[in-house]
């Protein structure tokens, strides 16, 4: 009887188990873990860039939002304010006399006395009746810089992921942002297949961009001399590319992902509001060109990252070659390594090194007795230099479900094969560079 | 000819990679710690766009990781 009780018991208590493995799944859906997924997740930033010298400085706010309706159906949202302000440089160079330049910018073009002005050029000519033009002047020995700048710009973008089957899934997005004189409109959409036990995952995706140019004062004629102001209407540009990825993982610590991107963009691509001196054989500046790039792009990339689990941190390292038609070669190295400490929080210090060669048309400056080339720049960012970062994360959980950090980092361009400097222009610095500061603070929470 | 050779040449490659791909890996029961969402490929998206659009105003080259938001008339 005894027996026959305990083996009844032994039984039921199996029965019981059975029933209860039988019911995890439904149980575990009612977890706070994954009841979590139907709620918004927010990621918020707010960034403050400021570059040295009275240069650019900007303040960001972002916020991001995404929501999985179940299985894997994810929505998500991205707004973005920028408000930029202070010295940005006109390309010209710096020189021992005084400069004087027309600024374009939207609502300094009132003249300050309100009448019609005249200038004299670096050399000696008298411009006369620059209407509703502000004029602005550069030091002797200081890089030219535009001291009205100022822009504001919004963007918007939205993007939704669905599975297509068990092992593929689809995402489509389009953005949107706009600034004084510059808007953009662009869509998205990318597959991805998981082979091999979701060990190997292999994407195809491609995208298109078509923007709208307004500079203040009109589009500048590509080349033609700066005092006369020759402007044109409105222009266009559009981008059209690919991207091809693959994602391994390789051991339970490692896994990488290779992407070759490739992209073509077909119109308007000159800066409007950037110019070159024009430099006699005395290296005195004997008048300015507006700048003038050519019409097409193509460029390639190919983007290595690695991540490493070393413990409870995290490595990070990528590496990405870049070429185009226009004669830029560039390599970037970035290093990550995510330190956790206790309590979920988390210290990531950040190196980046970049470096890059100057575009076939990038001149510091046109010679005066050289004809007008085609094509022809003084724009820092396509000269040859080096960039580096250094930085440094720090995360703190305020709860199961959201996440405080800040972000510190500095940025420095160093020019390379700045040409020597001659007659007039000796005792200059001709390039000298970026230093710039990044504070970033995130908020990252569910609701 | 040439070019169609080392395209062969290419997609043999590519394919016979991809065929190695399927025996290195783990076994689901092993991602305890490629699951956490620090291993994630970009587990920082703001973090990642905000660089992105920085370096995209200040060098030559832009995009490789993923597709960049909105263009940007970046002075």
């Amino acid at each position: 009887m005894q027996l026959k009780k305990s083996k009844r018991s032994v039984r039921s208590a199996l029965m019981a188990a059975s029933c209860a493995l039988i019911a995890a799944p439904a149980i575990r859906a009612q977890s706070p873990d994954e009841s979590a997924d139907g709620d918004w997740q927010a990621d918020s930033a707010l960034l403050y860039y400021k570059e040295n010298q009275g240069r650019v400085q900007a303040i960001e706010p972002v916020v991001s939002l995404a929501k999985d309706f179940g299985d894997e159906h994810v929505l998500g949202l991205k707004l973005t304010y920028d408000s930029l302000s202070g010295g940005s440089p006109n390309g010209a160079l710096p020189s021992h006399s005084a400069q004087t330049f027309a600024t374009p910018s939207g609502s300094s073009l009132t003249a300050p006395t309100g009448g019609t002005q005249t200038y004299t050029t670096p050399s000696g000519r008298e411009v006369a009746q620059l209407e509703r033009v502000t004029l602005y002047t550069t030091q002797p020995g200081s890089i030219p810089l535009d001291p009205n700048f100022h822009d504001q710009r919004v963007a918007l973008s939205a993007s939704w992921q669905q599975p297509l089957g068990a092992a593929t899934r689809f995402t489509a997005g389009a953005d949107l942002s706009h600034e004084m004189d510059f808007m953009s409109a662009g869509g998205n959409a990318a597959i991805a297949h998981d082979f091999n036990n979701k060990n190997t995952t292999l994407s195809l995706g491609a995208n298109f961009e078509a923007d709208a140019i307004r500079p203040i004062g009109g589009v500048p004629i590509g080349g033609s001399d700066y005092v006369l102001l020759e402007k044109g209407g409105n222009e266009t540009k559009t981008v059209g590319g690919g991207q091809l990825g693959l994602t391994q993982v390789f051991s339970r610590h490692w896994l990488a992902q290779l992407n070759y991107s490739y992209d073509n963009s077909r119109g308007y691509q000159t800066d409007p509001y950037k110019i070159l001196s024009v430099i006699d054989a005395g290296g005195n500046a004997v008048g300015y060109r507006f700048e003038a790039r050519p019409t097409a792009r193509a460029r390639q990339s190919l983007y290595l990252e690695n991540k490493f689990a070393i413990g409870r941190d995290v490595l990070d390292f990528s590496l990405r070659y870049l070429k185009d038609d226009w004669g830029i070669r560039s390599q970037t190295a970035e290093l990550r390594y995510r330190w956790d400490l206790a309590n979920g929080a988390y210290v990531e210090p950040h190196v980046r090194y970049y470096k890059q060669n100057a575009a076939d048309f990038y001149n510091l400056y046109l010679n005066a007795a050289d004809p007008l080339p085609q094509f022809m720049s003084a724009d820092p960012r396509l000269a040859s230099f080096k960039g580096t970062t250094f930085g440094v994360k720090l995360g703190m959980p305020l709860s199961d479900s959201s996440e405080l950090s800040v972000r510190v980092e500095q940025y420095q361009q160093t020019a390379q094969d700045v040409p020597l400097a001659f007659g007039q222009l000796q005792g200059l610095d001709l390039n000298p560079g970026l230093k710039s500061l990044v504070v970033q603070f995130g908020f990252r929470f569910r609701f | 000819m040439n070019r169609r050779r080392l395209a062969l040449l290419a997609l043999v490659a590519a394919v016979t990679t991809l065929g190695g791909c399927s025996s290195i890996g783990v076994k689901p029961w092993q991602r305890d710690l490629l699951a956490r969402p620090a291993m994630a490929m970009n587990a920082y998206p703001l973090d990642a766009a905000i660089d992105d659009h920085l370096y995209f105003s200040k060098e030559a080259s832009s995009g490789g990781r993923g597709f960049g938001g909105g263009g940007c008339g970046c002075n």
